[in-house]
């Protein structure tokens, strides 16, 4: 009777746990986009044209164009380096076309590179623009046609830009881009009219579509900033919408921009240099961060040079780490780690080299997951070592057994004495339940933001580590022509999760009350419906640690030559 | 001193709450592990509630990082 009353509070619990799950999951984990997503499938906004300080386009809305045509009605300054192609807009001065060639929007072979920036009025716009603000004195806007020294930008090649206004201002711009991911852009102006000039310069990144990645309770995607010597992660597209006036903030350097799951774009102002940065939507509907230095006065005959940096590109972290040792404040802080940071950075530059040695992503999650279960290895020795102890003083605790047995509390007393003088104990403790909570949360966050496993093929069907298990037993692998629906596209990896578990669970030595045996038969297969949308990495990592504990188990019991039955008492 | 007085009772009731929490919710679920009696958890809630959140907090996290196969068993009440 109790036995059943039990049974129906686990299968309740189990349902609640189910169903509570995929509300909260939305909200709170991120699951992996489809294979066949694509990063511009945003929102369509009617008019990507940003207000900027550099002179706005006037009028209502107008239509969106096709990127091509776009591309092709103005001059444009080529950009090719190893990661990067495009081009600068030469009328307004604009990064406003990019792709990143190592990355690929979908895994078809024949897929086209990850678009970072579109020009204003064509889909998705997205550019930033680097310039001048001044009174009583002609500046650049976003009409001005700006004059290259070369056709093409490549790495150590710079090419000035230059404009000059009617009153003898020259303005130059001279960009150079490394081999990552990394511009520099040095804004000079010489004072050649006969009046001293008062200016300030800018730098500003306008989208005018929002992310299409979610932004989540554990990775911020959407605006994102590094200024007066904090991460700034509380700023969301909603902040912007709802908030008419923005947000502004005052710092020494700094950077601030947009960020994407994986990708960032993100204005660097000259390291110390004071600057007031903030963000805002447009009244064009385009989210814009922008920052402004300090007003400078340029007298008659001289030369004010100043420099900021824009970073557009994956957020890799060697590139990251590369640019922070170069003296950016913080870049890497563009990957949202939360409170884990010092505790996930270790294991992810483990996980990085180890896919380095051996070539495979998978195969270096398989590796890690070894590292992870040898670390924890002694403390389920020391455990088993412990039980076996336990048999020898089996005679006293049937003794102390009969002699409280109306008494629970003074026989729980007597035991942990009788503990205490036999030097065992089978209980474990909490600080290693404790302790896997970080380790497996700090393997989740890592998998879930490098951008290093996107794409990243494991053996036989898996292609893409970082999106769910595609191939499901639901529609006979396929075979059958539906796509099940999201609750029921369990891959074959969760399943395998699911079976090992439950084996895991059968042979875990601590002895377990009813409930609590009934919950632990059931959770496996919970895990298994929670675990499908994640990605196939941290599925794969999950199974094999399983694995490894099953195998970890079976070779404890032989070592102490003990049994399931000496563990698993029969319950009367 | 009054207000940091003040403050460390709140951030104790907090704490007492969060630990609650614990043994009514993960705490349930999870196989016995309790090598100590009171168990971390009740040691816990009784030493925030002698000794305030700076003081109880730091008895019961001394506590937790003794809890484990080498760390010591056996009879071990807040002092």
């Amino acid at each position: 009777m109790n036995d059943n009353r039990n049974m129906l509070l686990a299968i309740v619990l189990s349902a609640f746990v189910l169903i509570g799950w995929s509300l909260l999951s939305d909200k709170f984990f991120p699951t992996p986009p489809p294979q066949t997503h694509k990063v511009e499938n945003g929102k369509v906004q009617p008019t990507p044209a940003p207000v900027t300080e550099a002179g706005s386009p006037k009028g209502g809305p107008e239509p969106l164009r096709p990127r091509e045509l776009v591309l092709g009605e103005t001059p444009r300054l080529k950009i090719e380096t190893p990661q990067l192609t495009g081009s600068i807009n030469l009328k307004g001065a604009r990064f406003d076309d990019l792709d990143l060639v190592t990355q690929r929007e979908t895994i078809k072979k024949d897929s086209p590179p990850v678009r970072l920036l579109s020009p204003a009025r064509a889909k998705d716009s997205y550019f930033a623009q680097f310039g001048w603000s001044g009174q009583g004195v002609a500046v650049p806007d976003a009409n001005s046609l700006w004059t290259a020294s070369a056709p093409t930008l490549v790495p150590g090649q710079p090419v000035t830009l230059s404009w000059s206004n009617p009153t003898g201002q020259r303005f130059e711009l001279i960009l150079s881009v490394d081999d990552g991911y990394m511009f520099t852009v040095k804004q000079r102006v010489v004072n050649g009219g006969s009046n001293a000039v008062g200016l300030r310069t800018y730098g500003l990144a306008s989208r005018s579509a929002k992310s299409p990645d979610p932004s989540t309770w554990t990775n911020h995607v959407g605006p994102m900033s590094f200024l007066a010597d904090k991460a700034d992660y509380s700023v969301d597209w909603d902040t912007l919408d709802e908030n008419k006036a923005g947000v502004t903030r005052d710092s020494r350097g700094g950077w601030l921009g947009f960020t994407d799951k994986y990708w960032l774009t993100a204005l660097i102002p000259a390291d110390g240099a004071p600057v007031e940065a903030s963000f805002r939507k447009s009244e064009s509907g385009a989210y814009q961060a922008d920052f402004a230095g300090s007003q400078f006065v340029a007298a008659p005959g001289q030369a004010v040079t100043s420099e900021a940096r824009l970073f557009a590109g994956a957020k890799e972290k060697k590139f990251l780490d590369r640019y922070e040792n170069e003296g950016i404040t913080k870049l890497s802080k563009s990957i949202d780690w939360g409170w884990f940071e010092w505790f996930m950075r270790p294991i992810f530059n483990l996980l990085t080299w180890l896919f380095s040695v051996l070539g495979n992503f998978g195969l270096a999650i398989i590796s890690l997951t070894f590292i992870v279960r040898l670390i924890l290895f002694p403390i389920a020795d020391k455990q088993f070592k412990s039980m076996a102890g336990m048999r020898k003083v089996q005679p006293k605790m049937k003794a102390l057994q009969e002699r409280y047995k109306d008494d629970k509390p003074k026989l729980q007393q007597e035991m942990l004495k009788l503990y205490q003088e036999e030097k065992i104990n089978p209980a474990a403790g909490c600080l290693p339940i404790l302790l896997q909570i970080p380790i497996f949360y700090a393997l989740y966050k890592v998998l879930m933001v490098s951008v290093e496993m996107r794409h990243q093929p494991f053996y036989l069907w898996i292609k893409d580590l970082s999106a769910p298990d595609p191939l499901t037993p639901v529609n006979l692998f396929g075979l059958l022509p539906f796509t099940p629906p999201g609750f029921l596209a369990i891959g074959v990896l969760p399943i395998l999760l699911g079976i090992t578990m439950w084996i895991q669970f059968k042979l875990n030595p601590q002895q377990m009350d009813p409930v609590q045996q009934q919950i632990f038969s059931f959770m496996p297969w919970i895990l298994m419906f929670v675990m499908a949308p994640f990605a196939a990495g941290l599925q794969l990592y999950w199974v094999v640690s399983n694995l490894l504990t099953i195998a970890q188990q079976t070779w404890l019991y032989k070592r102490y030559d003990m049994h399931l039955s000496d563990t698993h008492p029969v319950k009367t | 001193m009054l207000r940091l007085a003040r403050n460390d009772d709140m951030l104790a009731k907090i704490l007492i709450l969060l630990t609650r929490g614990w043994q009514k919710g993960p705490s349930k679920v999870l196989p016995p592990s309790c090598r100590f009696q009171p168990s971390c958890s009740a040691y816990a809630i009784t030493a925030l509630g002698r000794y305030g959140a700076l003081k109880g907090g730091w008895l019961a996290l001394k506590r937790i990082f003794r809890c484990h196969p080498w760390g010591g068993q056996g009879l071990d009440p807040v002092p």
